[in-house]
C-alpha cells in the first residue's frame, strides 16, 4: 500500500534539527561524538568505508543519498523488527518510500543540515561506544544498544537518535494497514453514519444583554 | 461609517466566501469600517460583534478554507492542512511542539474543546499588576456568560466520560482530589474522539459553524488565503492594511489593499506580534513579541491491566483542579485520549521489540495532559526574515513540570495502572509509586530531555494600563496607535494555566463594545 506523506510528517520529525545549527552540528560532529583525541591524533577515518557503500540502492527513490538509504534501511530493521508480533509486516509497508518523500518535502537550507546530521549518526558509531564500524554495520544489538545510549547521551546525540526514529515510526504507523493489529479505530463519522449538524443558527440576539 | 441592518439566513453548512481560487485581478482594493485580521477565536468573536451592531466588517484569513464535510479524521492528514506550518512549528530548540490552526476558524477548528473560565484569581493578579480592574471577575462574568450560551458550553455527561477518563477520576478520588468534568463547547458530541482533526458532523461549536456564519449573516465579508503584511497606520491611527492572497500552491495571485478606520488583530499569539514587528508599530514599549507563555504540556500514558482504547468516546472526560493554584502547585491534569499515530510519539519505550511491544498494547494505555501556570520568558522575534520561538522552560517552573509528572503518575497507580511512562526522549519507565521520586530526580530543565506540546500561545502584545509596560490597554486599544485592536490571546498578561479559548472569546466580545462605544454611527 502507499500513502500520501505530507510535509507535516517532515516537519514534525524534523522539529528537533531546529535548535541545531550548521554551525554546532560540524562543531559537534568534530569535538563531541567523534572523540577530540582522535581528531587530535589525525587518526579519524571520517568516513570509513562500509560493505554497503558498494550495494545499489533501489530505483525510484528521489531524495535520499545512498549512504542515507542504507542508513534508513538499517534504522527500519532495528526499529522494527515486526517479525514474530502481531504487527503488519514491516516489509508490508513502504517505510522507505515514505521517508524518501518525507526528504524531498524539506526546505533545502534544513535538509543540508539533515544531511550533516544523519553521516554524523552513521559515522560517530566508529567512536561512540568503541563500535569500530559505522552504524549501518553493527549487529542488531550494538545497533539496538547505539540508538538507547544516544536517546540518553547529551543533547546532540537525543536529538539525532529522536530525528530517525520519528523519521521511521511515522513512516511505519502512519499507513493505514498498520492500524488494525493494534485495533486502532481511524476515521468513524463516515462508517458510522454521523449526520452532520451543519451551521448552528443565530442566537437569539433580542434577548441578549451587551454592555 | 455604513450602516448594515439587514440579517441574512445561516446557510445550513458551509461559508460563502471569498477564496483565492475565486480572485481573478492583480490587485485588490477593499474598503471597511473594521478590518479584522484573523479568524480564530479573538477574530470571529469580534466580527460577529461588530456586524451585528450595524459595521461594515472584512475578515481576511491567512489559511485556507477546509469545509468540515472534508476534514478526514486522519491526525497527520489534518496536521498538514489544518495546523499552522503543517504542525511543524516549534521553538528554537526544537523540544516544543508549538500547534495553532491556521485554516479558518483557526485554533477553534482543530482544539479539544475544553472550555474553562479564566480563575478568579489570575484576573485578580491583572488588577493588581497590570492595573486591568475592569477585568474583575464581576465585570467579565456577563461576557462569560454570553459566550457560554451561544456556543453550548456545559459540563461533559456521563456517556461522554470514557475509559480513559474514568480511570483517571478514580485514582483521583482515591487519592482525595479534586476531580470534576470538562465543560466543553459542543452539541450532541458523537464521541469519535478526533477533535483535534477538526469535528467532521459539526457537533464541535468552532468559530467555522458558530460566528462565523453568524457575522456573515450580519454581512460580513471573509476572505481566506489572504495573509495581512503590514498594517497602515497615519497620523498616529490605523487606517487599513496590505495584503497579500496566495493560492494553495504557494504562488501569489493578488496584492491586496484595504481602507479601514479600525483594525482588529487577531492572528494568534505567534503571528500577531510578527505582524506588529513589520509593520513597526505600537512597540513604543519595546514589549511587542515578548512575554510568550504557551502552558507547555506533556501527555503522560500509563499501562493498565485491561483493555482501555485511549482512542474511543470523547477525547477528553475529567480534570483535576487540586493544584489549580499556585501555592497548591499552579497545574491542572486533564485525562485524555490518544490516537495510534500520536501514541507512537509520545514517550521512549525503548528499541525494537520494547517499542513494538508499546505499541502491540497501545489499547490498555491511558493518558493525562499537564497544563502548567508557566511564567512568561519567551519571545517572538524575526530572525533574518524567519519567525523565532524563543521559548525554553524557565528553571523557575521546572518544579512545577515535575511535580505534574508526579501528581500523574500517582493517580495512574491509584488507578490501578501497571507502569508510567515518562514522556522523555530516553527510555524512563515507573513501576511504582515508590520509584516515582527517584525516576523523576534524573530528569534535567536542558533542551531535548521532555516531549513538550503546547496548544496555546499567549502574551506576546500583554494587555496593561502602563504604556511603558505594555502593549495594548485595558479597552483593547493598542498604547500607541488609536483604532487598532488587539483581540487574541496575545493579549494575556500572564499564563492562564487553564485552556485560553473562552477567556478570548469574553474579552473579544468586550473588546468589541469597547469599540463600539468610540465609534461615531
Amino acid at each position: 500500500m502507499t500513502t500520501k506523506t505530507t510535509k507535516q510528517q517532515a516537519d514534525a520529525a524534523l522539529a528537533p534539527l531546529a535548535g541545531l545549527s550548521r554551525r554546532k552540528l560540524l562543531k559537534a560532529a568534530l569535538w563531541a561524538s567523534a572523540g577530540t583525541a582522535a581528531v587530535v591524533a589525525g587518526g579519524f577515518a571520517w568516513l570509513r568505508r562500509s560493505p554497503l557503500d558498494d550495494v545499489a540502492v533501489p530505483e525510484g527513490l528521489k531524495h535520499l543519498s545512498a549512504s542515507e538509504y542504507h542508513l534508513f534501511h538499517r534504522a527500519i530493521e532495528v526499529l522494527l523488527p515486526t517479525d514474530g508480533t502481531t504487527l503488519t509486516p514491516v516489509e508490508q509497508i513502504p517505510v522507505i518510500t515514505n521517508i524518501d518523500r518525507f526528504i524531498g518535502l524539506v526546505e533545502p537550507a534544513i535538509r543540508e543540515e539533515l544531511g550533516i546530521a544523519l553521516a554524523l549518526f552513521d559515522n560517530a558509531a566508529v567512536f561512540s561506544g568503541l563500535h569500530g564500524k559505522r552504524f549501518v554495520d553493527l549487529d542488531d544489538e550494538s545497533a539496538r544498544q547505539y540508538f538507547d545510549t544516544w536517546s540518553a547521551g547529551n543533547t546532540l546525540q537525543r536529538t539525532l537518535s529522536s530525528v530517525v526514529k520519528k523519521f521511521v515510526y511515522l513512516s511505519y504507523w502512519r499507513d493505514p494497514a498498520t492500524w488494525p493489529p493494534v485495533q486502532f479505530d481511524g476515521a468513524v463519522s463516515d462508517r458510522w453514519g454521523i449526520p452532520s449538524l451543519g451551521n448552528t443558527p443565530l442566537p437569539d440576539e433580542s434577548a441578549e444583554v451587551t454592555a | 461609517m455604513s450602516r448594515i441592518d439587514t440579517v441574512n439566513a445561516v446557510p445550513a453548512q458551509g461559508l460563502n466566501l471569498v477564496q483565492a481560487s475565486d480572485v481573478t485581478a492583480g490587485e485588490l482594493t477593499l474598503r471597511a469600517d473594521a478590518v479584522v485580521i484573523g479568524s480564530g477565536a479573538g477574530g470571529a468573536v469580534a466580527a460577529y460583534e461588530l456586524a451585528r451592531k450595524g459595521l461594515d466588517v472584512l475578515i481576511l484569513e491567512a489559511g485556507p478554507y477546509i469545509p468540515s464535510s472534508e476534514f478526514s479524521e486522519d491526525f497527520s492528514d489534518s496536521l498538514e492542512r489544518l495546523y499552522q506550518d503543517h504542525g511543524g512549528q516549534t521553538n528554537k530548540d526544537g523540544d516544543l511542539l508549538l500547534l495553532q490552526g491556521r485554516c479558518v476558524g483557526g485554533s477553534t477548528v482543530v482544539n479539544a474543546c475544553l472550555a474553562f473560565r479564566t480563575p478568579d484569581f489570575i484576573l485578580e493578579e491583572w488588577g493588581e499588576k497590570f492595573g486591568l480592574t475592569n477585568l474583575s471577575p464581576e465585570a467579565m462574568q456577563p461576557w462569560f456568560e454570553r459566550v457560554e450560551k451561544h456556543l453550548s458550553i456545559d459540563a461533559n455527561g456521563e456517556h461522554e466520560i470514557a475509559m480513559h477518563s474514568q480511570l483517571v477520576r478514580a485514582g483521583a478520588r482515591k487519592l482525595g482530589w479534586s476531580v470534576k468534568p470538562l465543560k466543553r463547547n459542543i452539541r450532541e458530541c458523537a464521541l469519535t474522539g478526533h477533535c483535534v482533526s477538526g469535528c467532521k458532523t459539526d457537533r464541535k461549536q468552532s468559530m467555522l459553524v458558530t460566528y462565523l456564519p453568524w457575522a456573515m449573516a450580519h454581512g460580513a465579508r471573509l476572505h481566506s488565503d489572504t495573509r495581512v503584511t503590514r498594517i497602515l497606520e497615519s497620523g498616529g491611527r490605523a487606517v487599513g492594511v496590505k495584503a497579500e492572497v496566495v493560492g494553495h500552491d504557494g504562488i501569489k495571485v493578488a496584492d491586496m489593499h484595504v481602507d479601514a478606520g479600525i483594525v482588529v488583530l487577531a492572528a494568534g499569539a505567534v503571528q500577531s506580534p510578527l505582524l506588529l514587528l513589520n509593520s513597526g508599530l505600537a512597540n513604543g514599549s519595546g514589549q511587542v513579541g515578548k512575554n510568550f507563555a504557551c502552558h507547555p504540556s506533556m501527555y503522560v500514558a500509563a499501562k493498565y491491566p485491561h483493555e482501555v482504547f485511549p482512542w474511543r468516546g470523547a477525547l477528553l472526560g475529567v480534570y483535576v483542579d487540586e493544584f489549580l493554584t499556585p501555592e497548591k502547585g499552579g497545574f491542572i491534569l486533564e485525562a485524555g485520549g490518544l490516537g495510534a499515530v500520536e501514541m507512537c510519539l509520545v514517550n521512549e519505550p525503548g528499541t525494537g521489540k520494547p517499542f513494538l511491544q508499546f505499541m502491540e498494547e497501545a489499547r490498555f494505555n491511558s493518558g493525562i495532559v499537564t497544563l502548567i501556570h508557566d511564567h512568561n520568558v519567551g519571545e517572538i522575534r524575526w530572525e533574518k526574515g524567519r519567525k523565532v520561538v524563543d521559548y525554553k522552560v524557565a528553571d523557575s517552573d521546572f518544579p512545577s513540570m515535575l511535580a505534574a509528572l508526579k501528581a500523574s503518575a500517582e493517580i495512574h497507580f491509584a488507578a490501578g495502572a501497571e507502569k508510567v511512562f515518562v514522556p522523555s526522549i530516553e527510555k524512563l519507565e515507573i513501576h511504582s509509586v515508590d520509584e516515582i521520586d527517584a525516576v523523576l530526580a534524573r530528569l534535567e530543565n536542558k533542551p531535548q530531555r521532555l516531549r513538550l506540546v503546547s496548544y496555546h500561545p499567549q502574551g506576546t502584545l500583554r494587555m496593561g494600563a502602563d504604556p511603558a509596560s505594555s502593549v495594548v490597554a485595558p479597552h483593547g486599544e493598542t498604547h500607541d496607535v488609536k483604532g487598532l485592536y488587539v483581540t487574541d490571546a496575545s493579549l494575556l498578561p500572564t499564563s492562564i494555566i487553564v485552556n485560553p479559548q473562552v477567556t478570548v472569546y469574553a474579552l473579544a466580545s468586550y473588546i468589541s463594545s469597547e469599540i463600539l462605544k468610540r465609534t461615531p454611527s
